[in-house]
């Protein structure tokens, strides 16, 4: 047996909250911890523990907080009217350690220096990747030897449970200088595309906003790849409602009342928006004089239990359920992931591993808790295996309670996203819910209708996951195949269609998501910006205000369809966009919890841009998803190994200097727009 | 002239004479519901060469009658046009037998909101639906109870009701009862169908598979112009309420 020499291992993790965990799981408390001159958040903690790989070690565990690099462009190029902005399609670039950040990196270099190995612990996501690559490139200036290969490593870990920390202390993989590339791509591309259009943007439009509004206090005009598209589906919305037309549309009803009970029929054809083809069906109809039953069948019927929990998911569910915006659900769900109590928040996969062990999972939350009882009849045979989606990142699983928290130990809003995450797990390990359905149809006249009814049998899941609701219909009274009546009553009746509703969020996102912009990691965020940036605003959906676009029996509420033009920019030139009927309330700041839903209204610089551009025309598209999607689908292709750095950035900037080159040419477009929904002036 | 005489004096060929041959067209149109006028038959004649197998001729001719307005290419006889008070709302119903042939003049979809459409050709105008930049809309339904997936109405389309015209000109609404195989806003304006053995019901025309026979075929001009115009009138219609 070799003797085992004493080496100094260096790991450093992403945040300090990861970096004092693992080092408590490895160290067992034996653990020295030192500060780091210069900034009091990160510490230096050092302790013994014998590794798989090399034995006995001195380590010492820090951490960074998050990217310690940033990327700018070289000095020539910083001052905005330095250069034409299409200039920075080709600017160099200066990767540099900010000041704040100067003493982690210096912390950094300096124990590199007395170590052999460097282990990265940052996130398993292909940031936390990057981010590893620039420790990495931090650490080499104090110690060249750890760019030797298998002298840097990474851990693969996806939750700060003892067991799995100390497992993937065992288990080192090297870097994946793929996904670093990925990153690296992106934030190139975000710089350069990011600041020329920006800059073109900003001054084309800024000077005509200074000038009509008075002030100086315009600020920049942005651009964002992403946050164009995200801003491009609110106007699109906010769009469709104000132009929307209610159109009229008639519909036949039968009821008939049988053994005291009262059923609807529903009419196969739903509804027409032909008032003469509906008043001859129904003649007809009520020259047959009599209905015909023409099926009755009963069979099971289920309600499938959730699928494993996503971050798109979750972030959706946090709005619609939670009252929690994205941006404030991913930061709780980071939260108690550092805590320890849940797994990775950032994860697309929605199907658990077979070797997994769901029921210790399930187990450990017997021990407190609402669902305390749910979960132990899960352990006492009630288990299920969870459904599988049909994604897999293969980085992390889905998100699931990793230990038992006691709740009185998180604040209120911790509590609640703490709790969705336990229940929907709880609900994937329990049986779907079982019903019992009936449907009847009839055939009237030449006219067909049906109904039906559902028991519910077994609620199973909705047990424990309150967020589903399936009820039991009003029992139907016994109908027989063949069995001839004469409706009760049949009549036309008329409905009017009415408008969507303004965007919520969990909307926003699955649009985000279908169309393939922004990952799960970053669709919070550019949300957020365009926000910060004011070219939407939110507000709490008044109640009851929107019914489905041609719900039966909606009657107009009377408000005029055209609606007021965005009321004119207020001083900043931000004025918000009229909704309908102008209900602002005191919406118009995002509250974290609240009680309404939210919805987006673009601000009248939001519509404006996202109109000018469009009118631009049709290969602009800066605002549709499509040039961000590509953009996300070659970032992909760089972590598959299917397309190199070089040839993404190359090729992406191409496509956008086309695009920029063709925006010039058409400014006045875009202040057209500005003078219409800012100004408020017509055409 | 010699070249029309060496035409019309050619005996050795299989097909026989120009009379022949148009009374051979003529027979097959007739049987396919499009009896042509002498005058179509004749200008038809003198666009082919009569040394063309006669199956092929025949194929021809529908091909070009099914192109044209019925008005000026087929004959008409009380048998194959709509009797008249057709079009009488105050008669509850009545029975047709036919064959009837008409020709569609105009399509509509009144399953879904005049609206929806309209916002749905906007789409294909600002290249929504072009391959590779396809902008999703609609997304699938959530599980939540304050589902806010918007109803778009991207579904399928249907019931329709075409505005048909007879040989004579005359005009009548006409509905599917049941859906149609090639009824649809896709389908070519002056396309021919054959009405047999059908119900009129307040003055529309109930149509159903069986009594239905799909000729096919458009008239160019109109087809354009209705595509082009399409739009609005949607907008119109929807302007006005819809109300019929």
């Amino acid at each position: 047996m070799p003797v085992a020499r004493v080496n100094r291992v260096l790991c450093v993790a992403e945040k300090p909250s990861i970096a004092k965990a693992v080092a408590n799981h490895l160290a067992g408390g034996q653990v020295t911890t030192r500060n780091v001159r210069g900034n009091p958040y990160v510490k230096n903690y050092e302790f013994q523990y014998t590794f798989q790989t090399w034995g006995a070690c001195t380590v010492t565990m820090t951490s960074v907080l998050g990217h310690l690099l940033s990327h700018d462009f070289d000095a020539r190029y910083k001052a905005w009217k330095s250069c034409d902005p299409s200039q920075l399609f080709e600017a160099s670039i200066d990767d540099f350690v900010e000041e704040s950040k100067q003493p982690l990196a210096d912390n950094i270099q300096s124990q590199a220096r007395y170590c052999q190995i460097l282990y990265i612990w940052t996130d398993c996501d292909r940031e936390g990747e990057n981010i590893g690559t620039e420790i990495r490139s931090v650490a080499v200036k104090g110690n060249p030897s750890l760019s030797q290969p298998g002298k840097t490593v990474r851990a693969r870990f996806s939750n700060i449970e003892r067991a799995h920390i100390i497992n993937a202390a065992g288990n080192p993989i090297a870097l994946d200088e793929a996904q670093s590339n990925a990153v690296q791509s992106r934030i190139e591309l975000d710089l350069r595309i990011g600041a020329s259009f920006t800059r073109n943007l900003t001054l084309s439009v800024q000077p005509m906003l200074r000038q009509h509004f008075g002030n100086d206090d315009q600020g920049v005009i942005s651009y964002g790849s992403c946050q164009f598209p995200t801003l491009g589906f609110v106007v699109e919305r906010y769009l469709r409602v104000r132009n929307f037309v209610p159109e009229t549309f008639w519909s036949i009803k039968v009821m008939h009342e049988k053994d005291r009970v009262k059923v609807n029929f529903r009419w196969a054809r739903n509804h027409l928006f032909d008032r003469m083809v509906v008043v001859v069906l129904f003649e007809r109809c009520l020259a047959a004089k009599t209905a015909r039953v023409t099926k009755v069948q009963t069979k099971p019927t289920s309600k499938w239990k959730p699928l494993p929990l996503t971050t798109v998911e979750l972030q959706k569910c946090g709005s619609t359920f939670l009252r929690l915006d994205s941006a404030r659900v991913m930061q709780v769900a980071e939260g108690l992931y550092q805590k320890g109590w849940i797994s990775y928040p950032r994860t697309e996969t929605d199907q658990f591993d077979r070797d997994m062990d769901l029921r210790a999972l399930v187990q450990k939350q017997t021990q407190g808790g609402d669902w305390a009882q749910f979960a132990q009849g899960l352990v006492d045979g009630g288990f299920s295996l969870p459904r599988s989606g049909r994604n897999n990142d293969k980085a992390h699983p889905p998100i699931h309670p990793v230990n038992f928290v006691n709740p009185t130990q998180l604040n209120q809003d911790e509590q609640r996203v703490h709790e969705f995450v336990v229940r929907r797990f709880l609900a994937c390990c329990s049986e779907d819910a079982r019903g019992s359905k009936t449907d009847i149809s009839i055939v009237f006249g030449s006219e067909l209708f049906s109904t039906s009814g559902l028991t519910v049998l077994e609620r199973n899941y909705l047990d424990v996951y309150k967020y589903d609701r399936w009820t039991s219909s009003q029992e139907l009274p016994r109908f027989q195949e063949g069995e001839v009546f004469e409706p009760t009553e049949a009549l036309m009746s008329e409905g009017q269609t009415s408008p969507p509703g303004y965007l919520t969020e969990p909307e926003l996102i699955a649009l985000m998501d279908a169309n393939g912009i922004g990952t799960d990691a970053t669709m919070a965020e550019h949300i957020s910006k365009i926000k910060e940036r004011q070219y939407v605003e939110t507000r709490a959906r008044a109640r009851g205000a929107r019914q489905g676009d041609d719900d039966d029996g909606a009657a107009s509420d009377g408000e005029t369809a055209a609606g007021a033009a965005p009321a004119a920019g207020r001083g900043r030139g931000r004025g918000r966009a009229r909704g309908r009927g102008g209900r602002g309330g005191g919406g118009g700041e995002d509250r974290g919890a609240t009680n309404g839903m939210q919805e987006f209204i673009p601000t009248t610089l939001g519509v404006a841009l996202v109109e000018g551009y469009e009118n631009m025309g049709f290969e602009i598209s800066l605002t549709k998803p499509f040039l961000r999607k590509e953009m996300e689908l070659k970032m992909k292709a760089i972590c598959e190994g299917r397309k190199t750095k070089a040839e993404v950035v190359h090729e992406t900037i191409e496509q956008y200097r086309d695009v920029y080159v063709r925006t010039q040419q058409r400014l006045d477009t875009l202040r057209a727009a500005v003078r219409k929904y800012c100004f408020g002036e017509n055409g | 002239m010699p070249s029309q005489r060496l035409l019309t004096a050619t005996p050795a060929t299989a097909n026989g004479n120009a009379a022949e041959i148009g009374a051979s067209v003529s027979a097959f149109l007739t049987a396919k519901g499009v009896p042509p006028t002498q005058a179509w038959l004749h200008t038809f004649l003198s666009g082919v060469r009569l040394t063309t197998p006669v199956i092929a001729l025949q194929q021809t001719a529908l091909f070009q009658i099914r192109k044209a307005d019925l008005q000026t290419s087929i004959t008409r006889s009380p048998s194959n046009l709509l009797p008249p008070g057709t079009t009488d709302p105050a008669t509850k119903e009545k029975h047709v037998c036919g064959p009837i042939t008409v020709q569609v003049l105009d399509i509509e979809d009144i399953g879904r909101s005049r609206w929806s459409q309209v916002e749905a050709l906007e789409a294909l105008e600002r290249g929504e639906t072009t391959k590779g930049r396809e902008v999703i809309r609609v997304v699938p339904e959530e599980s939540g109870p304050d589902s806010t997936a918007v109803a778009d109405e991207a579904k399928s389309s249907g019931p329709h009701k075409l505005l048909l015209q007879d040989a004579s000109g005359a005009q009548a609404y006409a509905m599917e009862l049941l859906p149609l195989k090639g009824v649809g806003v896709q389908m070519s304006v002056g396309g021919k169908l054959v009405l047999r053995d059908f119900t009129v019901a307040r003055g529309l025309i109930l149509l159903e598979p069986r009594n239905v026979e799909l000729l096919g075929g458009k008239v160019e001009a109109w087809d354009k112009k209705w595509r082009e115009e399409r739009k609005q009138r949607l907008k119109a219609k929807a302007g006005i309420g819809g109300e019929r």
